[in-house]
């Protein structure tokens, strides 16, 4: 009897979870990818929780992704077979393709002129300009600005101090003075060497637009679709040399392409002296930094002291959120609601706390600037939850938080220093960083060697339009 | 209807095969001087001008029109002899069968259990129906795909494709880096096979031992093989870093130096195929440790009372006896080695310094699915692909002749 009674319930049991998604159909579930897997992550899910606590009917779902790279894939192989999220974050490499795809509904098409959705206010002009200028497509806002950062220097200053140096390095010149001035402590053992950074091809676009230089024709790709590579430049040719320069002296331990752990340990374990990362470290510098126990300090990307144009700007990096296509008008409105709520003033304050990005609004930076208690802005990484600032001004006390600010606030914005823009950008990247990993490590004829990168890449670029532009 | 100009005219190619054809199977007909001379040249003859348009004909024969470049004819040539490598060899094989009056297929298994009567085809066919349908689904369908793509300018997501005859396969002709890439390829596997087996052995004679808890080493050897080439990958990675990483820590202890593994020639090149090594030999134990078991005891008992040496029983006894083993796993061990390392190259050196480490299965993973690149990728694919049969087929032959299988 008893077995029969089981049976029946275990029958209405699963009736009744087969009746449950029915009765939940009203729910709007959407999925978002980050690239994020540390603490950072941790704080996404947190702001999606608040997001979700706010309605009963809209359900925001945080999937984390290993890197810029694998998302861009694995939503790319998604979209051929039907699973692919409703929102992803894409990173700046990836915008011209986000567009070419035709995979997305632009930001500002789906609030079409709306102050707010859902509630949650648009409040546009309030975004920095430099960075809604960068995600501008054709004069529309294509995506959610959200995880913004840019180059900045860390700066092991006590053992500046000790090789006698007094000023922050601010070029490519000043650096190779102080790496000379810091073998005293190589020789001793102190270091290992003078500095160490990730060998990223991020770092050569931000060069060339601090030199006023474009990687790719068209202004960039800015001006019209951009048909041809443009190595064959002074800036580039000088910072293949730059890095020739610290390598060949031993001022630079290289630790591989593209490597972002290894070297920031090196930084943070005070194996070296100098670091150059994204701003988006600087959280994690910052207590790396704190727990070795020596005095941190940072200034903006060093820059190329010969350069006819001195330094003009650098570009922003990072990452925006971009809304799928072909979801129903509920669901595009929950999703841009969610993004809204996501990148809102508190929000974007407290993200910029969590690791270093920037904020992406005016109002945000007020905010930290004119802090009071209860603001409950500071993400805790232990505990994974957000604390009070104990401070005034954010700035004033975690000064190096503002360098990014800084830099991207003094930048003159032109094609240049916007960024190139063009669909094979994630495939020529391992081509124009590795010629210099090449010129680096064995140096060579670099004229030849550009020509031939350069013809390389223009094929593959002009293979691109010739199956995504429109004819 | 238009007139396609041609540097080698369809006719030509199809006469060329026939003739080639012809031309194999009389000599097929001469050396074995079995069955009729005429149905010999024919069938040859119909067989090669199968042979000789069976990649070609399906593509228009594009690669040999007049407006291809040389390497595109090379590339269709290339295109012709594979073609009848394929044809020559089936249908000699069924004909000379016929000659000599054996069945046209090998007889199936009759052992007692094997599908007979009536229905008994139908049966099996049923049985063996969600396999089939798996492989042809997720397998053969996706591999039409491969050889459809490696024709065409294609990337994901974009709005248009565009036929491009052979030129994926002839950029690759001219493409030095690619080369390189290849030769890699072979040194690097060459090192992972010869290493990863003759190591797996030494460590499978002497678990072979009567030593104290040989089960748990057993399965203590065995896991790496579990863990996936990418977190092998980052495990070596921690071990190597040339500032942070493990090894060079205690060599700075000991020694006083550093090593830069990961970011140096040969440094680097030596990482990947040790941290493969490690990868892949819990598998080779656990084959040879099995093959070991199989080996009669009484063999070794008589050699060693006969007065042979460990080593001369080893040699003489052990080794052949394990040749089925030994055959297997260089067979499984080159798949590994050619395609299953890219995954632990991504994480450890990215191909990296200055393209040392780029195995041609790691460019496919890189033109492919970080670069969306799809034509060049799947046309790369397919070249490893008939590499890596080449190399199968090679050991087969050299194989059948030396492995010893048998009932002792």
């Amino acid at each position: 009897m008893i077995g029969r009674f089981a049976l029946k319930l275990l029958i209405l049991v699963i009736a009744l979870g087969a009746l449950v998604p029915a009765l939940a159909q009203d729910v709007i579930e959407l999925e978002a990818w980050v690239a994020f897997s540390d603490h950072r992550y941790d704080w996404a899910v947190d702001t999606a929780e608040r997001f979700n606590a706010l309605q009963d009917d809209i359900h925001v779902d945080m999937v984390s992704v290993v890197d810029y790279d694998t998302i861009v894939n694995n939503y790319t192989l998604g979209r051929e077979d039907g699973n692919y999220p409703e929102i992803v974050q894409l990173f700046d490499a990836a915008l011209q393709f986000a567009v070419d795809s035709n995979w997305f509904s632009f930001a500002e098409e789906i609030i079409g002129g709306r102050e707010e959705v859902l509630g949650h206010p648009v409040n546009f002009d309030d975004i920095i300009p430099v960075i809604s200028n960068y995600y501008t497509v054709d004069g529309v806002w294509a995506s959610v600005a959200w995880n913004t950062s840019t180059p900045i220097m860390y700066y092991n200053v006590d053992m500046l101090e000790q090789a006698g140096i007094s000023e922050l390095p601010q070029t490519w010149a000043d650096v190779l003075d102080a790496c000379a001035a810091l073998q005293s402590l190589v020789d001793d053992g102190t270091i290992s060497a003078c500095a160490s950074w990730p060998f990223s091809g991020w770092f050569i676009e931000q060069w060339l637009a601090q030199q006023n230089e474009y990687m790719v024709n068209n202004e960039n790709g800015r001006a019209g679709r951009a048909t041809e590579f443009n190595l064959d430049t002074d800036a580039y040719r000088a910072i293949a040399q730059f890095y020739r320069d610290l390598y060949s002296n031993g001022y630079f331990i290289f630790e591989g392409q593209d490597q972002w752990g290894p070297p920031t340990q090196n930084f943070i374990s005070g194996k070296v002296a100098i670091l150059m990362s994204s701003s988006a470290a600087a959280r994690a510098v910052s207590e790396g930094a704190a727990e070795t126990g020596f005095s941190l300090d940072t200034t903006g990307m060093v820059y190329n002291q010969d350069a006819p144009s001195g330094w003009v700007g650098n570009i922003l990096g990072g990452a925006t959120m971009w809304i799928s296509n072909g979801l129903t008008p509920e669901a595009e409105d929950a999703a841009m609601a969610f993004l809204l709520f996501f990148s809102n003033t508190e929000n974007s304050a407290s993200w910029h706390t969590a690791s270093g990005y920037v904020p992406v609004r005016n109002s945000s930076i007020e905010l930290l600037q004119n802090l009071e208690p209860g603001n409950e802005l500071l993400w805790d990484i232990p505990s994974g939850a957000r604390v009070d600032i104990e401070a005034d001004d954010w700035y004033a006390a975690f000064p190096n938080f503002l360098t990014a600010s800084t830099q991207l606030g003094n930048s003159t914005v032109n094609n240049a220093t916007r960024g190139s823009t063009y669909g094979t950008f994630q495939q020529s990247r391992p081509y124009y960083n590795g010629l210099v990993e090449d010129y680096m490590l064995n140096g060579g004829d670099l004229d030849a060697m550009i020509e031939d990168t350069n013809a390389t890449l223009t094929e593959l670029l002009q293979e691109y339009n010739f199956l995504f532009a429109d004819e | 209807m238009e007139e396609i100009a041609y540097s080698v005219h369809p006719i030509i190619v199809t006469l060329v095969g026939a003739l080639l054809g012809a031309g194999y199977f009389a000599f097929l007909r001469w050396q074995t001087q079995v069955g009729s001379v005429n149905i010999s040249l024919l069938i040859g003859a119909i067989s090669g001008a199968l042979g000789a348009t069976l990649l070609t004909a399906p593509l228009g024969y594009c690669m040999f029109q007049a407006d291809q470049k040389s390497e595109d004819i090379l590339v269709g040539w290339i295109a012709v002899a594979l073609g009848l490598l394929l044809t020559l060899n089936i249908f000699s094989n069924l004909l000379w069968r016929y000659f000599r009056g054996q069945r046209l297929l090998p007889r199936g298994d009759t052992t007692p259990g094997a599908f007979r009567g009536r229905f008994g085809l139908l049966y099996a066919l049923a049985v063996l129906s969600p396999t089939i349908l798996v492989l042809i689904y997720f397998v053969y369908l996706p591999m039409f795909d491969t050889l459809r793509f490696s024709t065409f300018l294609a990337r994901f997501g974009a709005p248009r494709t565009r036929f491009i005859c052979v030129s994926n396969f002839s950029r690759m002709l001219s493409d030095v880096d690619y080369h390189s890439n290849l030769f890699l390829s072979f040194a690097l596997s060459f090192g992972i096979i010869l290493i990863a087996m003759s190591l797996a052995l030494l460590i499978a004679s002497m678990l072979n031992q009567p030593i104290r808890g040989a089960n748990l080493y057993r399965t203590l050897l065995i896991w790496p093989y579990a863990i996936s080439p990418i977190v092998a990958g980052s495990i070596f990675g921690l071990l190597l870093g040339t500032e942070s990483g493990i090894v060079n820590r205690v060599l700075d202890l000991l020694f006083g130096t550093k090593v830069p593994w990961l970011v140096s020639i040969p440094a680097a090149q030596i990482s990947v195929v040790l941290a493969s090594v490690w990868n892949v030999i819990g598998f080779n134990i656990l084959f040879y440790t099995a093959g070991l078991q199989t080996i009669p005891k009484d063999l070794l008992e008589s050699a060693s009372i006969d007065g042979a040496s460990a080593w001369q029983r080893f040699a003489r006894i052990t080794f052949p006896l394990l040749s089925p083993f030994t055959f297997f796993l260089i067979v499984t061990n080159t798949i590994y080695a050619f395609f299953d390392t890219f995954g632990l190259i991504f994480v450890l050196t990215r191909g990296g310094p200055t393209e040392s480490t780029f195995t041609a299965m790691y460019r496919v993973y890189v033109t492919g699915i970080l670069a969306s690149d799809i034509g060049k990728s799947t046309a790369q694919s397919l070249i490893l692909f008939l590499i890596v049969v080449g190399i199968t087929i090679v050991q087969f032959r050299v194989g059948q002749r030396r492995v010893q299988y048998g009932n002792y």
